[in-house]
Order: structure tokens, then sequence, then C-alpha cells
């Protein structure tokens, strides 16, 4: 069964600046450190968002909340793909386009501050 | 026999040879052979001693043929030959025999029998001596011209080399106007710089020489002469014009592959090649449109055309991925937030073209890697195209994208041009590109001596490999006539005219073009011109009548040769 990709979703995900797969490299180290051993994460999930699978990114959304944000893929990401932002993204995604919560997005840019302060 | 006086000298290369053949014993068996004045064995026969006593002995004793058995003679056949004409010596009266390569390091395993083979090869060599003949080498005055065919950035950039180099250069170009693809360019990579500009910057500096003449809508219909002095007749708007040159160069260029009809959507709307997508990203300002539509989203095929395992082209066209990397980055700064798929095979952005492709990764391209197996598909949907294919890197999954412009990323042919390979005589390779002599060692030059080849015209190459290559045959048509002569090997083709009868067997046999008709007589003999002709030896084996004979290996020689080495066990 084929899959359609949703342009306006990809056109978002490439005009992104939190969302950074683009140098990811399929290697799985991602997926083989994940304490949680959450199969998709973070590998497929990111190949589904850059592709601009839509359907497939939502339907993953339990995945997408699992996640510890513990940023162990991160820190073992050989491409340096900031991992947990690109999670945050997709969360914000969904918080917006599922939820209807329209979260400010400078709100999100103080958090991700936060975070590495 | 004769009366030849011989030297006939052994060398021991330091053990190479001596460690497997016995040099004294050698030396011993052909010592009383007939003609043989002297026979020594050396140390190392390339030695300035012994070089020094050779010569020595060629004028004492008087000798009119040496016969040094040591190396191969691609080594020393010319220190040798230097020897003989320090002597005094015409140095074809020179005979190398190769006992190294051919004999102890070929035998390190039986060494009686290997100093009976080297016995036999000296004796073959002396035979050879004993009917060598003074030759001279032709020298044929150059013409400090040169025929540029082409005028892309090959053919003006190799002119404007010569003409910095004193030499007069015509270029030819079959188009109306002077230029190539890259003076219809805009932006190139990997610095931006605009096409048009560049050629137009060559153009310009063109004008101010006096010694550089363009002719446009000019072909080239005929070809004479060799090496140094061709005669050529140029076909211009019409007008036949003839140029008197030392050397040509093919600067011809490349065409773009024509998909064919469906072949990934092509002919339907909306699916161009990478040409007409450069064309649109090169011109107007502003957001992308194609057809008076927004284009907002694009899908580029990659390897149309090249690469492929059976049929078509089997070679990677080398600048395709880059220039597709560098179109899509241009449409992404006019449209921001344009969706660019690139569906590819391999990427292949070498050396310091990496950069674009990271740039275009991190500026939103997505990259899909397919199969030749298992290519795309491109269709007609809801009015636009929807291309169907399989990402290898997501478990094969197969997507659909439905993008307002399909762009395929069209590879570089070989131009075809029957009139000018007829006319030049170049041979064109089993993909159709020019062919040089050697890919590494003599990359412009061709089988034809003072024929050039260069830029994309050769292989698929971008145009800063095809300004490089430019400098590489201007260099080279320079090196040759900037002597004011060239000096050809005498050891060609002969023809004897009271044999030959004309049965056009030779003509047939030659490679290189070289043997014609001529009348003799009441008849017509085939005559072989001396600037053409490489010495090959192809047609005279095919001679019926034994009219031809190669000089340096004739009949009498190879015969005596064989003789010789039918003897006897040491």
């Amino acid at each position: 069964m084929a899959s359609k990709v949703d342009l306006e979703f990809a056109r978002e995900v490439a005009t992104s600046e939190e969302f950074n797969a683009w140098a990811c490299m399929n290697c799985g180290v991602c997926t083989a450190v994940c304490p949680l051993g959450i199969a998709l994460m973070p590998r497929k999930l990111f190949r589904h968002t850059v592709l601009g699978l839509k359907d497939e990114v939502l339907e993953q959304r339990d995945a997408i909340f699992q996640c510890l944000l513990c940023r162990l893929c991160q820190e073992n990401c050989t491409a340096d793909v900031h991992i947990a932002e690109n999670v945050r993204f997709l969360r914000s995604y969904i918080d917006r386009e599922v939820f209807g919560l329209d979260a400010d997005p400078a709100e999100r840019k103080d958090q991700y501050a936060l975070a590495h302060r | 026999m004769n009366d030849r006086r011989l030297g006939v000298y052994i060398c021991y290369c330091g053990g190479n040879i001596s460690d497997y053949v016995d040099c004294e014993q050698v030396r011993e068996a052909v010592a009383g052979e007939p003609n043989v004045e002297v026979a020594k064995t050396t140390m190392f026969a390339c030695s300035d001693a012994t070089q020094q006593e050779i010569i020595d002995d060629i004028q004492g004793l008087d000798l009119d043929g040496i016969v040094v058995a040591s190396c191969s003679p691609t080594l020393h056949l010319m220190t040798f030959r230097g020897v003989a004409e320090r002597a005094g010596l015409n140095p074809y009266q020179y005979v190398q025999v190769n006992l190294r390569e051919q004999c102890s390091w070929a035998h390190t395993d039986l060494p009686a029998l290997a100093s009976e083979k080297a016995v036999a090869m000296v004796r073959a060599g002396i035979a050879k001596a004993r009917y060598t003949e003074p030759l001279q080498k032709t020298r044929i005055e150059t013409v400090p011209r040169v025929l540029v065919v082409g005028a892309g950035i090959t053919g003006l950039r190799a002119a404007l080399a010569l003409s910095d180099l004193g030499i007069s250069v015509y270029v030819a170009e079959q188009q109306e106007r002077a230029g190539g693809w890259v003076g219809g360019f805009g932006s190139m990579y990997p610095h931006d710089g605009q096409g048009r500009e560049l050629i137009g910057s060559l153009l310009t500096e063109i004008e101010r020489r006096d010694n550089i003449t363009i002719y446009t809508s000019a072909e080239l219909v005929e070809k004479s002469g060799n090496v140094g002095d061709f005669s050529t007749t140029l076909e211009v708007s019409g007008e036949r014009i003839t140029l008197n040159v030392g050397a040509i160069i093919v600067a011809t260029g490349f065409d773009v592959y024509q998909p064919e009809a469906g072949e990934y959507g092509h002919g339907s709307a909306d699916v161009i090649t990478l040409p007409e997508f450069k064309q649109l990203v090169d011109e107007g300002e502003g957001p992308l449109e194609y057809r008076g539509k927004p284009v907002r989203s694009v899908a580029y095929v990659y390897c149309v055309g090249a690469r492929c395992q059976s049929n078509g082209n089997g070679y990677c066209s080398r600048y395709c991925c880059n220039a597709a990397m560098h179109a899509a980055l241009v449409a992404g700064r006019r449209s921001p937030g344009l969706v660019q798929y690139h569906l590819y095979r391999d990427i292949r952005t070498y050396g310091k073209f990496e950069k674009l492709f990271e740039q275009a990764r991190r500026e939103g391209s997505v990259f899909i890697k397919f199969t030749e197996q298992d290519p795309p598909r491109v269709e007609r949907y809801n009015g636009g195209n929807r291309v169907t294919v399989k990402d290898v890197l997501t478990e094969n999954r197969e997507l659909e994208l439905d993008t307002d412009l399909v762009v395929l990323i069209t590879a570089m042919e070989p131009r075809i041009n029957p009139t000018l390979s007829e006319v030049l005589k170049i041979p064109v390779g089993l993909d159709g590109f020019f062919k040089e002599i050697h890919p590494k060692l003599r990359p412009v030059e061709t089988v034809i001596d003072g024929v050039f080849i260069a830029g994309a015209a050769q292989a698929p190459r971008n145009s800063a490999e095809s300004a490089a290559s430019a400098l590489s045959a201007a260099a080279k048509s320079a090196a040759l006539l900037k002597r004011g002569f060239v000096e050809l090997e005498p050891l060609i083709a002969t023809v004897d005219p009271d044999v030959c009868t004309w049965c056009d067997d030779c003509s047939t046999a030659c490679p290189y073009e070289a043997i014609e008709r001529t009348p003799y007589g009441d008849r017509e003999v085939a005559i072989i011109s001396e600037a053409v002709c490489k010495g090959c030896g192809a047609c005279a084996p095919v001679c019926r009548v034994g009219a031809i004979d190669l000089r340096g290996s004739t009949d009498r020689q190879i015969k005596a040769m064989i003789d010789a080495m039918e003897v006897v066990h040491v």
C-alpha cells in the first residue's frame, strides 16, 4: 500500500528551524540505545517526518509522547541530530494539529532555552 | 653473409641477467660468429664507462653495427642509439636484445636452458644487425597555427591559451554564435558565477587579440596533410575556406540525453529535463513559475540515461548530481518553502562538491533512494503528475508524491557528428566519446598525430574540468608547434612499386589511413605517407605479392633471425 506524502507537512518540516533530521544517515544507533525500546524512535519516525508522511506521524503520537527526552540517543548520534528538539517539534505539531492547542512558539523557544541553560 | 663488422655486448645487469644466464658462456658461443669483430661482457652496459668503451670500439675497430643484449628496449633503446650516434654510427644500425625481461627473469628456475635460449636470442640479434640499414628521421616544418573545432568554454579557453603563447588560432563553431552550453547558463556551481558572464569575459578578451579568428556557422569538411602541416577546409555559411594549420583541437562538447516519450513521464505536461529546469531557475526573478502556475514542489529523478546496466549509457555522467543539487539550491532561494524530493540511485557530489549535497539537505531537500531494478513511475494523476517510488531507506516503502513539477536529471551524451569523425579519422570509444591514446599519460592526444581532443567531447566533464583539459590540449599543441619542426621515426612501411599491383588490401588494413593509390608508369600502386605511417606493420603481412616491407623489421631480417635461432645446443 503506497503512502501519500503531505506536501504541506513536508514544507513545514523543511522550513522549520527546530527540526534538523536532514543530517540523519539512518545508522540506527538512536534506536539501539533507547532505554524505553520504542522501536519506532526516533530513526523511522524522523524519516517519516522528513518524507512528509503526516498521517503516519500522527498515528505514532503515543510513541512521541512516551519519549523521556533523556537525550541518550542525541548524545550518541553520529550526525549531531538534535533529537530531543525534534521530538519537541513533533509534540507541539501534534498539540496544535490534533489537540487544537496553539502553543505560543515564543514560549516553546523559552523552554528550549531553559532546558539548555 | 656480408662484410658487416659488428660489436656484441652482453650485459650482466648487475646479476639480473647473470644470476640465471651464464653470460660468459653466451659470449664464447657468439664470439666466433661471422661478422662479429668483438664480443664482450659487461656488468652494466648502460654505465658511462661501458658506453665509452662501446664508442671506442666502434671507432677503433671501425664497426658498422652493434648489438647490446641487456634489458627491454623500452628502458635503454634510446640510450644505445645515442651511443651509436656519438660514435658517428647511424643509430638505426643498433640492435637491442632483451635478455632480462624475455630470458633471465622469465626462467629463474631453469638457468641452464636460460643460457641456451640467451645464445639463440643473441644470435638472432646478430642476424638482424647484419641487415640493418642507416636510416634518417624525416623532418617536417610545422605551421604555427591551430584550428580549434568548437567555441564552447573548452574551445575558447584553448584558443586564448594558444594566443598567449604566440600561436595563431582559428575557431570553427557550428552554431550561429560562440559560447556553447555555458554561454546559455546563469548561475553555475560551485561559486554561483554566471555562465553567460564567463563566456562574455572570454569573448571580450578574444576580441582584443589579433591572432584569434572565430568562424560561426562553420563546419570542418576536409582535412589533408599531416602533423605540423594540415590543410583544412571549413564550410562557413555555404562558403568554403581553406586554412593551413599545424595542429587541430577538437572541442565539440556534448549533447543531453533525450528521454524517450513516456520515459519517467517525459512528454507529459510538467515533466521537464535538467537543461529546461536550469533555464527556468536562471531566468526571471521571484518565486518559480512554470507555464503560468507557481511551483511549490519538485521531484527530481536522477541518473536518467546514465549508469544503465543493460542498454543505454553505462557511464556516470559526472556533472549531473552537482548541477541538480545546485539548481535545487537556487530554486529553493527563489521559492522559500519549495518542497524538493531528490529521487536518486547514488549521490556523486565528488570532491569539493560534497558541500552542495550537505547544503541541499540542510536547506530542506529530501533524498529518496531507489534502485535501477525498481525505478520510480511518473503518471498523470488528477490533472498533475504522480510520482511513485520505493524508498530503499524506509524499508522499501512505496511513496506517492504529487509534485507540481518533475525534473529528469538527464545525462551527458556524446555529440554525434559523423562528418567530423569521418574527416579527422580520430577514434570514438564504445561509449561514443572521442578517445585519447592513454587516459593518464597522454590524455589529450589521439592516435592521429597533431589532432588533440579536449572537454566534454572526450568524456562527461563539468566546465572546470573541460577548461583544464583545454589548457592541456593547448600546451600539447604548442609543444608540438613551438619547436618549428617535427622529426618522424623512419621505422615505417615501404612499398616496392615495381612489385605492387594495387589490390587495396594494405590500405584496408591500415588503421591510420596512411596508404593511398598513386599512378606509377601506366599502372597504379600503393604509396605510403611517411608522416602518417606509424610503422605498426599491419599492411606488410596482408600484401599478396610481398611488395611491402617494414623498415627496421624487414622480411629479410626476420627470416635471418628465425634461421639464427634454429641453432644447436651450447
